[in-house]
């Protein structure tokens, strides 16, 4: 294969692809009208303005290889291989990208069963996700499978609502982590689905589950107001939406502040577009979701506008201080 | 792990930094109009051949393991949908009996779901990967203590279905209710408790099974249902035996 061959293939997988905008209202400054083509770039000043491209997959379900031919509905989709190569193109036309995943990368093809999720894992650390949450079919082997399956990725589990202090997996997960991006402050959480009914009881003993509305809330304060962040992302494997009254990602925007975009799972909802719900305080909460399997995946590209004057000397101040801690969080 | 750091230390840095900066709130604005692309990773993308090599090992032995000959049936075990007893559902009842019984020999008789049954198997060969197709889930299996009245319950749910995978019961369908119960070839006594083996989906109220949902007590026995089945294919065949299900009139009808 030569990089030509991969570029044009994907161009016209580009040219079949749904574009759309995703934000109707976001900070208090006025709107930002150019849309770009392929690669997507900011126009106008560029040195005031700051693009982060986030990609993302969930329920990726041990499809290492594209469905198999076999006359089924997703035949031939999907693969690790095509989306390591979408990935690197990405990657060399935008400066500022994140790969995230909203859980169950795990069962669903002999891979798992075979080799306990090591193939997932490392192939997810070669292609070089920056993090994950978990989905209830982590737990499928239990706290001590799920142990070693952690160990096989170079890139955080985020978790917040799963209280593993009574477990081995006591500090083998984090309730966020922040990266920076040309100065860009992004806080990324994890919120897991209530255990209880999905997963054998013995496979989660001493898993405390907390609730993830009020674990939502006092994080993204946290990490809007104490750390700072300039956008708040959650990976969130609560679920689109249900027809009770349980908790899911709609349910989850509508009733929480300071979170920018939930990106969900569990569903296998394949949105066609990003859901915008007001949240408790009439703020844009953006919603999205890619099916299952790795048959799609998902990129939003945000646009930063660094703001003028003192501030954004006080900015690049700040940058240059705290250099040590963006060189550890990546 | 390179991203992982204390969060105290995380929190200490932060709080150095802000003090440095108490005057300014954020700096970067999110700016309206952000774009969404949603890339369908279908065969125009061409793979990564560096991923494809990462897994080719695992790929390689993954193939021989669904390869893996355990055994062989004699006749195709199939699960035509218009008759209550098939050979496909009696080979897999069977199996769970004959498996959950080493684990807990108490065992007197075995319920399974024909929806759970996702394929077929054809006279011949019997490869891990057939099992695979057969019982894809990573369902366990589960002894229940039931009540004569619960047993009832499952039996009117499996008359009441037309007919669902069991062994070491037996009853007659008659205007979809359930007739003639026998366990372990007695008559269904009300008045005492029966031993059943199952897995934790239909345990735990999966495919709106009845009669499961109140047991006496319940042993998750720890042991996959695929792996049962592979264990007794492999097992029959280990004695020089080929699968060789029949249709015993375990389940009969007047239709």
């Amino acid at each position: 294969m030569t990089a030509s061959t991969l570029i044009r293939n994907s161009m016209d997988a580009s040219q079949r692809m749904n574009r759309r905008h995703f934000l109707k209202q976001a900070g208090a400054v006025a709107a930002w009208s150019a849309v770009s083509s392929v690669p997507f770039a900011a126009s106008a000043s560029a040195g005031d303005q700051v693009v982060l491209t986030i990609l993302h997959t969930n329920d990726v379900h041990s499809r290492i290889e594209p469905f198999p031919m076999d006359g089924s509905r997703n035949q031939g989709l999907g693969g690790v291989a095509r989306r390591a190569a979408l990935v690197r193109r990405i990657r060399s036309e935008q400066r500022n990208v994140l790969l995230l995943d909203a859980g169950d990368t795990v069962q669903g093809t002999p891979y798992f069963n075979l080799f306990g999720g090591k193939v997932e894992l490392e192939l997810m650390s070669k292609m070089g996700y920056d993090a994950c949450t978990l989905g209830n079919h982590e737990f499928d082997n239990g706290l001590d499978g799920l142990a070693q399956m952690l160990g096989y990725a170079t890139f955080p589990f985020l978790t917040a609502n799963y209280d593993f202090s009574d477990t081995l997996l006591k500090g083998k997960t984090r309730d966020y982590a922040i990266f920076r991006k040309q100065g860009i402050r992004i806080g990324v959480f994890g919120l897991g689905i209530e255990l209880d009914g999905l997963v054998d009881p013995v496979r989660c003993r001493g898993v405390r589950y907390l609730d993830p509305i009020a674990t939502a809330n006092e994080l993204a304060a946290q990490l809007r107001h104490d750390l700072r962040c300039d956008l708040i992302v959650c990976l969130s494997h609560l679920g689109y939406q249900y027809q009770s009254d349980k908790i899911s990602d709609r349910v989850l925007a509508a009733n929480t502040r300071n979170v920018d975009l939930i990106i969900g799972g569990h569903t296998h909802t394949f949105m066609p577009e990003p859901e915008s719900i007001r949240n408790l305080d009439g703020r844009e909460t953006i919603v999205n979701q890619v099916g299952f399997g790795g048959i799609y995946l998902g990129r939003l590209d945000y646009v930063f506008e660094r703001q003028s004057g003192k501030k954004a000397l006080a900015g690049a101040y700040r940058y240059d201080v705290s250099t040590p801690m963006a060189a550890v969080v990546g | 792990m390179k991203y992982f750091t204390s969060p105290r230390f995380f929190v200490l840095l932060c709080l150095t930094v802000g003090l440095a900066n108490a005057s300014c709130n954020r700096h970067f604005v999110l700016r309206k109009g952000g774009m969404y692309t949603r890339f369908p990773m279908d065969s125009t993308i061409t793979d990564d051949p560096a991923f494809v090599r990462l897994y080719a090992p695992y790929k390689q032995q993954l193939d021989a393991e669904m390869n893996r000959v355990v055994g062989r049936t004699a006749v195709a075990l199939t699960k035509p949908g218009n008759v209550p007893e098939t050979l496909l559902g009696n080979f897999f009842a069977d199996a769970l009996l004959t498996e959950g019984r080493k684990l807990h020999p108490e065992a007197e008789f075995s319920f399974g779901t024909k929806g759970g049954l996702r394929t077929e198997l054809m006279q011949g060969d019997i490869t891990v990967g057939h099992l695979f197709e057969l019982m894809p889930f990573e369902n366990e299996l589960v002894v229940l203590e039931l009540s004569g009245a619960s047993v009832l319950q499952l039996a009117q749910f499996a008359a009441s279905t037309g007919g669902q995978p069991m062994a070491g019961m037996r009853l007659h369908i008659a205007n979809g209710h359930a007739a003639d119960i026998r366990i372990g070839g007695a008559p269904l006594d009300t008045a005492r408790t029966y031993t059943l083996v199952t897995y934790d989906y239909l345990a735990n109220g999966g495919d709106n099974s009845r009669g499961l949902e109140n047991p006496v007590n319940r042993i998750n026995l720890g042991k996959k249902v695929r792996e049962a089945l592979i264990d007794y294919v492999s097992g029959l065949s280990h004695d020089g035996q080929h699968i060789n299900t029949k249709l015993d009139g375990r389940i009969t009808t007047d239709e």
